[in-house]
Order: structure tokens, then C-alpha cells, then sequence
């Protein structure tokens, strides 16, 4: 007879851990497929419906390409963060104070659409890295976790911009309170399309250049070494601290510019409550999921939103959007686990064969 | 029924355990009389630690069984261990820093009053100390403590306990030799009233002088168990290795000119305790200058003020006349110093990169290698390559991640990239601390390589007996400060380990 | 004249605060509790939401008459969800952050789930006054301090006191807190670091899941969707700024709860300085994440300023995995 153990592995390969992530969020969706079936749902149907609502009409793929950019965006601020072993868990607050420095300038820059365009981008940039500076200085230079900071700041950002439009820019006239002005102006639209613009193209040149830059250069070489010990970064002559404040206020500034894109959205250019829609945490999955890959965030990012898009439609055929939560939070408990999956293996008791020797 | 042999205190039969597939430990029997010292000896590697944590129920036994006073015991927890009369002081000491020693001693204790406030905990440890003859300020915290403070608040909570076999994990390697000598006495005042004390060292001469039988490990195997009588030194060290073999360290006389000088270097470490006050050293060309102590008296905090990792809060730093206290960490690389640190794994190596991006992590931005922007790719490689091959680093790739390698490998890496690295200073901190005798013997070659190639080399080590080896001079530290320099052919061991225990130079001298 | 009107005004923000800090009170304690053997849940959002929401069940569904009886239901979902969360990571080992953010996650989207069909019912079954001190001490300090519902003394009084006690006076208590501050020795002394883990963990997240169900059964009282608003992160905040002490958080609760109820009374009387009056209440309804943020920023940044060595209050081992092989 022989008895089997869980036992840890010395070293954690990094690609069999992307695959057991992957497989973990897997193994989620179908628990909780499992869940809506055992609830009187027919969670076969609900997945023909949303695949139909997607794959259906231009107007169902484009719907998901809308709703991936600021999960993209958000995603990618995250996802670099993560690089560095960084928690940005705000990053929907400095979407929201991205868009709404853009729609400042919108609303009341006037001249050459493309050039206010640029005015709005340049402005979310810089407010969404405002929006981080102090969690990013407290962490930097105070040693005050991330996490707890980050997040609070969000809420402040949600009233802030239920204040604008309730308040100081409501829109006058139409008849809709809660709603700021409308900018008036809009991003060049993608040929060929009836709803995108070049809004489309930024996360995935930002991703090409983050992918680039961790590939490639000295100060990718220097974030990923400061993730993987901080110790050992100090040790090469890496300013961290200075590092830190940095990654900070770029994962800010991309957030920030996500808020723009949306903003520029067909349909939308005024922000509301409810604007961020939880953009912020849907980034956060996606780049968990993604494991601070670039390209995987890409992939991910784009799954995710398809999901996103099929909960929206399908609640008018009575799925709540509480429900999609739910399962982004199996999800999300199924990427740690499958993480830490990986860092374990099955083995035979008493049938070792190596005769490598090890240290005690 | 077959009456239980009360003959032997521990007796542990066919113990195998696994670690990730490899055998730390292979069918090994391990027997103990009552009453006795009883030494564990081997090298780094050799299963000790895993032999003791396994009898203390630390880890489980893969198989094999475990009798305690010729009754078999499940030992599969700690508190098993110590129901069955087995107490362990560990190595790194399981100590809540934050707590109190009254805290520490009472904590997981079944004894322990329900209730407890601090005046009750320290009366009842009072009380304890008066019983067993171990005597520390119950009211301090942990952290306050001297590492043999610590070491006395283990073993009183383990006697309190009413452990009757004691096992110490290397207990002199953090002590002064003093200290030492402390511990061998409360030891032998344990085997005298009837406890058994299982003793885990590599130290030859400490072995022969305090126990009583040795079981010597080799290679996760049992060797030998014999007893100390008329054992030597020689032998035991063959039975340990397996062969013979010795380094040969060549001095000659040094003429080389000052590289590395500090005058009056105070510095803190990083609870603001000073570390350093006002330390003078000059170290030459061509030559290895020991720094002799015991862990823990600044050794560290000396090299990291030098490499520019810590700041100092007065005095003067040069290397080649260039001031570098205070300094930026990539300057004092460019000027040619290497550092292998004390902890090479947590500060040396970043686990999670490759292998290649490990070889270049001190270096990777000077010209060669970076465009400043950019990291070119090849030359990376084409260095970690040559690197892998010179510090014979077994890796599956070079594009493998360091943390895949074994803990050997990845120190051989470390110490081949900051000697490459150091063409005019060299810092090797406890440079084969945890290493076997072949991989010791490669770094010892390695650091002297590079002071005959003219670097300065500053040899820091815990082990006098390797210091007086490699060294062309020796500088005694002690809380921090230089208690005074020897020649090697002036360096008296006596009177060294004199000072490292906080002996002036004329104290020493006079005894 | 003006002074009474100040302490009028005083005494009646004390009186609305200590009701809207309750929340914050329970779930900071609930968190206390996991965080000292070195458990971090971020999920308090959702465990306030499933508390709460199960309270309401209780109450509309089921039909339970007493609030006691729906409270302790709610402690019991929430308890339940800190289980599945415990063995995830302390039996598995899986990233507290990424679990914690999981369970608030899909703790909010749960509870609003089945709060779907319940929003805004009125939950009759309720908390009802429970006066203290009788004639003791006159009108405007016992409307503030002594005329308040009894869950409000359990979270104010009996439960950080309870925690103070068996934390610092206990055997029990000890071997705990060294559980939070090193696992390592905490196991060598025979203490079960999985079992207190897992304890505690489920014991905190009830305690936070009271925070829901008090919610419910007093303060609104009725379910509304994303009924915790922030508040679970607040109390994550206010455990770092009591630094781990239960009777401190209580004070570090009511600062938010009074930032809090200055926002609502500021509304409710058309107060108007410096902006005017819809502006205002805008404005200080930012202040109570503000407020708790710079009471987490300040202390770390004095001590860093001060230049003195900071001795971190956190348990050394918050948010780190044990495992007893680990090498």
C-alpha cells in the first residue's frame, strides 16, 4: 500500500503557474454554472444566449470592444503594479478622476476638437496620477500599505463626481438630473464601424509598450527585480523608494486615461453615478488572472468584457448584474488557489528517487 | 508481554524523510542512553537538523518509528514531542520578540494559569529560574535580550516543561566562547542529574570536549556511533567528509598600497542601536584582512556602510581615495568592490528572475551591457554564460529562474559575480557559511584568487578557525568595535577569542 | 447662549454618531480579531452585506420576532463565508489579498442578489431603546450617550472589553497573539496555528457580519443594495489606526462615525459655510474616507518624520501563510 501527500515544491514554475490560474478561473465559472443551475437556472442557456449576444451582430462584438477598453486600461495599470508587488486596488477611483478632469477641459476648453482632445488625455493623465499620489508617497516613503489607501480614495472619487453632477456642472438642460454636461467633442471614429473610435487602439499600443519595456529595457529589469525582492533590488542600486513612486504614478495616469477613453465613448461624454461600473475591480481580476503579463491582460482583459457585455444584455432577460459579481468573485478565489496549486505536487510517500542533496 | 527497555532514551529506527523528492534523511537509526551528552555531528547538509526537528516533532518521518524510554511514541507534533519528554531548542529560536521573557516561557504551556497578568507570569518564572539555575530579567522583552539571553529563556522553557531529553540545534554558533562555555556547563549539570542532552554541532573541538557518545551523519545516512574517548579531531572529520582534504592558503608579505581605509565610522542598524562607533581599518592591496567575532557585533552593518547600503552617521569612507560613504550603492560598484552579502539568497539573489537577469543584477546597467535605456540582450547572456561555466553553477538554462536552482548554486553564483565584480575590494561576509566542505573550499579559492589578483579583501567570519586560515591579518570585533588587530603571525587564538567576548587588548594579553 | 447651542449641537452629533459608527465598531472588531492571529480578511464589505442580508431574511422570510434570533442568523451566514475563506487561505495557503478582495467581491454581489426582491421592506422586527442610567444624568448627555438600542453598548462596551480581556488576560490569549506574531514558535510550543486560524478567522467574520445584521435590524432599517458604502474598508483602516487594540478602535470607528453624521445633520439643517448648502453636504460626505484616511497616513508619517524607529504595532505574521515544512 502506498500513501500519497501533498507536498511543496522548492522552486514554483512560473508557466505551469499561469496555466493553474487560468484553470483555477475555469473550474470557478463552471462552479458557478453549477450554482445557477442548481438555483433554477438554465445556465446552458444563459451561456447560448450571451455567445449569441456577442458573436449575434456587429453590434454584440463591438459592444464587447467598448466595454474592454476601460477594462483594459484599468487592467493594465493593475497588471503593472503587480510587477512590482504593488495592490493598486483604486484604480477605479483614478478612472473616475481621470474622466473627470477630461470633461473639465471638455466642457470648458474651447478650440480645435482634436486639440482639446489632447488637452482631456494630457489631464486625465495627470489626474489620474494625482489621484495615487499620496498613497503612492505614503508607501513610498512611509511605509504605509497600499491596499487600504488606494481604496478609500475611490470612494471619495464616487462622490466627488456624483457631486459634479448633481452639482457645480449638472447638465441645465436636459431633463435628466444626475448627469454632467455633454463634451462636444469626439474621438475619430474607426472606419468600418458604427460605435468604436481610436479610443480602441490605446490599451493595446499601451500594452505593446509595458510588454516592450519589461522586455527589453534597464528600468523593466529594475520593477521586476524590486517585485521579486526588494532586498536584493537595494543591493543592485536600484533607488526603490524613488521606483516605487514612479510605477505608482504611471499605473495612476493610465487608470486616469481609461476614464478619458470612456468618456469619449459614443453615447456617453458626461459622467453620473454609477459611471465607473466597477471598471476598477474588473481590471483587477483581469490582471490577476493575467498574473501582471501584458499580452495575457489582453487576452484576459477581452474575455472578461465579453463576460461583462453578456451580463449586461442579459439582464434584461432577468440575470441581475449582482450575480456577474459572484462569479467574478469565484473567479478571482479560483486564480488564487490555482496560484497556489502550482507551488504543490502529489507524490508517493517513500518513493524519492533524486540524489541531489539538500541543504538543512 | 515483552517489558519496554528502559536502557535507552531515544531510540529511532529506519527514519527516512523527503524534501521535494530528494532524501534528507535515509533509513537512519539513531540511539540515545539516558544520562548522557550525545553528539550529533555532520556537515551542513548531512540530515542533523532534520533528524532533531523530526525527534521534536517538527516534521513527520517519511517512515521509521521513534521509541522514547523503550515505549514507542507518535511524534507528529510538537506537543507529542514534549508529552513524550523530548524538548528542542532550535537553532533560530522560536521566540515572539514582542512578548516578555515571563510571556515567552508560559506560552502553549498547559500549566500556564488560566488567567494570566504579568505579575503572576513573572513570580511563577522567577520561581522556575530559582528551580532550574538559569537566571534572565523576566520582565524584558524578547528583543532586548543577548542572543545567549534568548538562548537561556529556550532552554528554561523547555526544562520547565519537564523535558528530560534535551536536543540544542548548533547552540554555540551565535555565542562567544564564553558563552559557550556557560552552555557546557549547565549541559553537564543536566546529564549529571539524569537528563539526556542531544548536542548538533560541526565544531570538532567543542564535540570532543563536552559529550559523552557521537553519531556522525553523512549524506542523510548513519555513519558512526561511537564514543568520545579517544576520538581525534582527524578522524571525526574524515567520518564526516568522507576524504581528507585541506586548503593550503600561500601568504606573503604584503606590499601592496591602501585601497579600502575607514576612519571613525559610526553607523546604526535598523533598530537605531548604534552598530558601529568610530571604526578605523585600512586594508591593502593584495592582502585578506579577517574580521573575527561573534554574529551580530556589527560585522554586517561593516559591510553594508562600506557597499554604501547603509548610511553612516560619521567618519570617512575611501576606496582608492574616492569618499563613497554615504554614496550611491552603484558608484562604489563602479569602483571596482564586490560584496557577498551575509544573506545571499534574500539580498543576493532575486528568485523569481532568470538566471541570466541574477548574473548581471549588480552590473546590468554599465556600458557593455545597457545603452542606458535598453538592456542588450546578448551581452547578457554571453556573461551569464561565461559566468554559469567559471562558478560551475549547475542550472537546467541560463533562462531558468534562480530560485529553481539549489541553495548551493545559487551562493556559488553569488560569490563568483561579486568577485568578478571586485577588482579593487572585495567584502565576503560568512562567505561559506552553509556550504559543504568541496563548495566551502571553491568560494575560500575564489577570494583568494582575487586577492592575488591585487584586490583588497575583507574576510568576514564567525568561524575563527577559518579566519586564521585565509587571513593576512586579523582585526577582533566586539559591539561594534575594533578591539584590536593582529598580524598573523602575532594572532594568538586564545587571546583573539578573549576579545571577541569583550576582552581589551591587555586583558587578553594578560591572561 | 452660544455655548449651549455648541454643546446642544455637540451632544446631538454624539447622539447620531455613535448609532452610524456601530457598523464600523462591529466589523473593525471583527477584523481585530482575525488580524491578531494573522489573518487579513479584505472581504468586510461583503461579510457586512451578508450579515445583513441574511438578518433580513430572517426577518421577512422566515419571520423571525426577535432581533437577537435574526442577528445571530446574520452572524452565522457571515461566519459561514469566513470558514470558506479560512480554509482557502490557511488550509490552502491561497493569497489572503486576492481571497479577501473575493469574498468582498462576490460578498456584495451575493447579498444583492438575494436582497433583490427586499429592497427597501421595512424590517419591523427591530432593536428596540434600551436606556441606561434612567435619571441619573439629565436630557441632552443621556439622548447622546445612555438611549441607545443594546447592541450599541455589546459593540461599544462588553465586546472590545471581552476582546481586551481574553487578548491580555488570558492564557488563551497569549498563545493567540503569538500565533499572529510568530506561527513558527507559536507551533513549536504545541499552540495549533491552523485551528486558531481558522477559529478566528470564523469568529471575526461573524463579529463583522453582526455589523450587517445591526445594520438592518437598527440603523436604516431596511435593506438597500451595497448596504456597507465603504464601511468595511473603513474599519480595515480604523484596525490599523487603533494600532491592533480593541478599545482604541472603538474610538478610531466613532471618528468616522462622527464625520459621518456631521455630513447627514449638516444636510438635514441646511448648514451652509463656505459653499452653500447642496455643496456642503457633498463635501463632507467625502470627509468620513478623508478623515479616515489621514488617521492612517499621520501616525506613520510622524514617526518617520520624528525619525524614531517605529516598533509596528501589526502582528509580524499579518497576511503571511504558515506552513510548518515551509523551508
Amino acid at each position: 500500500m502506498s500513501t500519497y501527500r501533498l507536498e511543496r515544491r522548492l522552486e514554483v514554475d512560473t508557466k505551469k503557474q499561469a496555466l493553474t490560474r487560468v484553470a483555477g478561473a475555469l473550474i470557478a465559472m463552471a462552479v458557478a454554472g453549477l450554482v445557477l443551475l442548481l438555483t433554477g437556472r438554465n445556465s446552458f442557456k444563459i451561456l447560448f444566449d450571451g455567445l449569441e449576444a456577442i458573436f449575434g451582430s456587429q453590434r454584440g462584438l463591438e459592444g464587447v470592444a467598448l466595454r474592454a477598453i476601460p477594462i483594459l486600461m484599468t487592467a493594465l495599470a493593475v497588471a503593472l503594479s503587480l510587477r512590482m508587488k504593488i495592490w493598486n486596488i483604486g484604480s477605479g477611483g483614478q478612472f473616475l478622476m481621470g474622466a473627470f478632469a477630461a470633461l473639465g477641459v471638455g466642457i470648458h476648453v474651447n478650440g480645435p476638437g482634436w486639440l482639446v482632445l489632447i488637452l482631456m488625455a494630457l489631464a486625465a493623465l495627470v489626474a489620474g496620477s494625482l489621484w495615487i499620489l499620496v498613497p503612492a508617497l505614503a508607501r513610498a516613503y512611509w511605509d504605509v500599505n497600499e491596499i487600504i489607501t488606494t481604496l478609500l480614495l475611490n470612494f471619495v472619487a464616487a462622490q466627488l463626481v456624483t457631486w459634479a453632477s448633481i452639482g457645480f456642472w449638472r447638465d441645465t438642460e436636459a431633463a435628466v438630473i444626475q448627469s454632467t454636461k455633454r463634451v462636444p467633442y469626439r474621438l475619430a471614429e474607426l472606419p468600418g464601424t458604427d460605435s468604436l473610435t481610436i479610443a480602441l487602439l490605446v490599451p493595446f499600443v499601451i500594452a505593446l509598450v509595458l510588454f516592450w519595456i519589461f522586455r527589453s529595457t534597464t528600468i523593466g529589469f529594475e520593477i521586476d527585480t524590486i517585485g521579486g525582492n526588494a532586498r536584493a533590488a537595494a543591493f543592485a542600486g536600484i533607488n526603490v523608494r524613488r521606483r516605487i513612486l514612479l510605477v505608482m504614478l504611471c499605473t495612476g495616469a493610465i487608470a486616469g486615461l481609461g476614464g478619458m477613453l470612456q468618456l469619449s465613448a459614443p453615447g456617453a461624454r458626461q459622467l453620473g453615478p454609477g459611471y465607473e461600473a466597477q471598471f476598477g475591480l474588473t481590471g483587477f481580476i483581469v490582471a490577476a488572472l493575467a498574473g501582471g503579463a501584458m499580452m495575457g491582460v489582453l487576452v484576459g482583459g477581452t474575455f472578461i468584457a465579453s463576460m461583462f457585455f453578456a451580463g449586461l444584455v442579459l439582464q434584461t432577460k432577468g440575470l441581475s448584474v449582482y450575480i456577474i459579481f459572484g462569479i467574478y468573485g469565484l473567479i478571482l478565489t479560483g486564480v488564487a488557489l490555482g496560484e497556489m496549486a502550482a507551488r504543490y505536487r502529489l507524490v508517493r510517500v517513500g518513493d524519492a528517487v533524486s540524489s541531489e542533496r539538500v541543504a538543512s | 508481554m515483552i517489558e519496554p527497555d528502559h536502557s535507552y532514551a531515544v531510540e529511532a529506527r529506519g527514519i527516512s524523510k523527503y524534501f521535494g523528492g530528494v532524501a534528507a534523511l535515509d533509513g537512519v537509526d539513531f540511539k540515545v542512553h539516558w544520562g548522557e551528552v550525545h553528539a550529533l555531528l555532520g556537515e551542513n547538509g548531512a540530515g542533523k537538523t532534520t533528524l532533531s526537528n523530526i525527534l521534536a516533532g517538527i516534521y513527520r518521518a517519511d517512515s521509521g518509528e521513534i521509541a522514547v524510554d523503550g515505549l514507542t511514541h507518535e511524534v507528529r507534533t510538537p506537543a507529542q514531542a514534549i508529552e513524550a519528554g523530548i524538548g528542542m531548542v532550535h537553532q533560530h529560536f522560536k521566540l515572539v520578540e514582542t512578548m516578555t521573557v515571563a510571556e515567552n516561557v508560559h506560552l502553549g504551556w498547559p500549566d500556564t494559569p488560566t488567567l494570566v497578568s504579568q505579575r503572576v507570569l513573572v513570580d511563577r518564572t522567577n520561581h522556575l529560574m530559582e528551580e532550574i539555575g538559569l537566571h534572565v530579567d523576566p520582565t524584558a522583552k524578547v528583543w532586548q535580550l543577548s542572543v545567549g539571553e534568548q538562548q537561556r529563556v529556550e532552554i528554561l522553557r523547555v526544562l520547565a516543561r519537564g523535558a528530560q531529553i534535551l536536543i540544542l540545534d548548533e547552540p554555540t554558533a551565535v555565542l562567544t566562547s564564553h558563552e559557550a562555555r556557560d552552555l557546557f556547563k549547565v549541559m553537564r549539570d543536566l546529564v549529571s542529574g539524569g537528563r539526556t542532552v542531544i548536542f548538533i554541532s560541526h565544531k570538532l573541538n567543542e564535540v570532543l570536549e563536552v559529550s559523552d557518545q557521537i553519531t556522525v551523519l553523512r549524506d542523510g545516512v548513519h555513519e558512526v556511533t561511537r564514543s568520545a574517548e579517544g576520538a581525534t579531531p582527524r578522524e571525526l572529520a574524515r567520518l564526516m567528509t568522507g576524504e581528507e582534504r585541506t586548503l593550503e592558503v600561500e601568504h606573503r608579505e604584503i606590499t601592496g598600497e591602501t585601497v579600502l581605509q575607514l576612519e571613525g565610522v559610526t553607523a546604526s542598524n535598523d533598530r537605531g542601536v548604534v552598530a558601529l562607533s568610530s571604526v578605523d581599518l585600512v586594508a591593502r592591496s593584495g592582502e585578506i584582512l579577517g574580521i573575527a567575532g561573534v554574529s551580530g557585533n556589527g560585522q554586517t552593518e561593516l559591510a553594508e556602510v562600506i557597499s554604501a547600503m547603509r548610511r553612516v552617521d560619521g567618519g570617512t569612507i575611501t576606496v582608492d581615495g574616492e569618499d563613497v560613504a554615504n554614496g550611491l550603492v552603484r558608484k562604489v560598484t563602479d569602483l571596482g568592490v564586490g560584496h557577498i552579502p551575509e544573506d545571499r539568497i534574500g539580498v543576493g539573489i532575486v528568485g523569481s528572475a532568470s538566471v541570466k537577469d541574477n548574473a548581471v543584477l549588480r552590473h546590468y546597467w554599465t556600458e557593455g551591457l545597457s545603452s542606458g535605456v535598453t538592456l542588450f540582450r546578448q551581452a547578457v547572456v554571453d556573461f551569464a554564460t561565461r559566468l554559469v561555466e567559471v562558478a560551475r553553477v549547475q542550472t537546467r538554462s541560463i533562462t531558468a529562474t534562480a530560485g529553481q536552482m539549489s541553495g548551493g548554486n545559487q551562493q556559488r553564483l553569488v560569490a563568483r559575480r561579486e568577485a568578478l565584480l571586485a577588482t579593487r575590494v572585495l567584502i565576503a561576509v560568512h562567505p561559506t557559511r552553509g556550504l559543504d566542505v568541496l563548495a566551502a573550499q571553491e568560494v575560500q579559492t575564489a577570494v583568494i584568487g582575487q586577492r592575488d589578483r591585487g584586490a583588497a579583501v575583507l574576510f568576514i567570519s564567525d568561524d575563527l578557525d577559518e579566519v586564521l586560515l585565509m587571513s593576512d591579518r586579523i582585526a577582533v570585533m566586539y559591539e561594534g568595535r575594533i578591539m584590536g588587530i593582529f598580524d598573523r603571525v602575532d594572532a594568538d587564538r586564545e587571546a583573539i577569542g578573549l576579545m571577541m567576548g569583550g576582552h581589551t587588548l591587555e586583558e587578553a594579553m594578560a591572561k | 447662549m452660544t455655548f449651549a447651542l455648541i454643546e446642544n449641537g455637540f451632544l446631538s452629533l454624539i447622539s447620531s454618531a455613535i448609532p452610524a459608527s456601530t457598523v464600523v465598531v462591529l466589523a473593525a472588531l471583527g477584523c481585530l480579531v482575525g488580524e491578531r492571529v494573522g489573518v487579513l480578511n479584505l472581504g468586510q464589505e461583503g461579510l457586512i452585506g451578508i450579515g445583513g442580508v441574511y438578518a433580513v431574511i430572517a426577518v421577512v422570510t422566515w419571520g423571525v420576532g426577535s432581533p437577537w434570533v435574526a442577528l445571530a442568523i446574520g452572524m452565522a451566514a457571515a461566519g459561514i463565508a469566513g470558514l470558506m475563506f479560512a480554509v482557502a487561505v490557511v488550509v490552502f495557503r491561497a493569497s489572503q489579498v486576492l481571497v479577501g478582495l473575493a469574498l468582498a467581491l462576490g460578498g456584495i454581489g451575493l447579498s444583492n442578489q438575494l436582497g433583490t426582491n427586499r429592497n427597501g421592506v421595512q424590517v419591523r422586527t427591530q432593536f428596540s431603546e434600551f436606556s441606561l442610567g434612567g435619571s441619573l444624568v439629565d436630557g441632552g448627555v443621556r439622548e447622546a450617550l445612555f438611549a441607545h438600542d443594546p447592541m450599541v453598548y455589546v459593540a461599544y462596551v462588553l465586546l472590545p472589553l471581552t476582546l481586551w480581556f481574553i487578548l491580555f488576560r488570558t492564557r488563551h490569549g497569549m498563545n493567540m497573539r503569538a500565533v499572529g506574531e510568530n506561527p513558527a514558535a507559536a507551533d513549536a510550543v504545541g499552540v495549533s496555528v491552523t485551528w486558531s486560524r481558522i477559529g478566528y478567522s470564523v469568529l471575526g467574520a461573524a463579529i463583522s457580519g453582526a455589523g450587517g445584521a445591526y445594520m438592518v435590524l437598527s440603523f436604516t432599517p431596511t435593506w438597500s443594495p451595497d448596504i456597507a458604502r465603504g464601511r468595511g474598508w473603513v474599519a480595515l483602516a480604523v484596525v490599523i489606526f487603533a494600532g491592533w487594540r480593541p478599545v482604541r478602535a472603538v474610538f478610531g470607528a466613532l471618528l468616522y462615525g462622527t464625520m459621518f453624521s456631521l455630513g447627514l445633520t449638516a444636510q438635514a439643517r441646511g448648514w451652509g459655510f463656505l459653499f452653500n448648502a447642496t455643496d456642503l453636504a457633498f463635501f463632507l460626505s467625502m470627509l468620513p474616507f478623508l478623515v479616515t484616511l489621514a488617521a492612517i497616513l499621520l501616525p506613520a508619517g510622524a514617526a518617520k518624520i520624528g525619525k524614531r524607529v517605529r516598533s509596528t504595532a501589526a502582528p509580524a505574521a499579518l497576511a503571511i501563510p504558515y506552513s510548518r515544512e515551509e523551508r
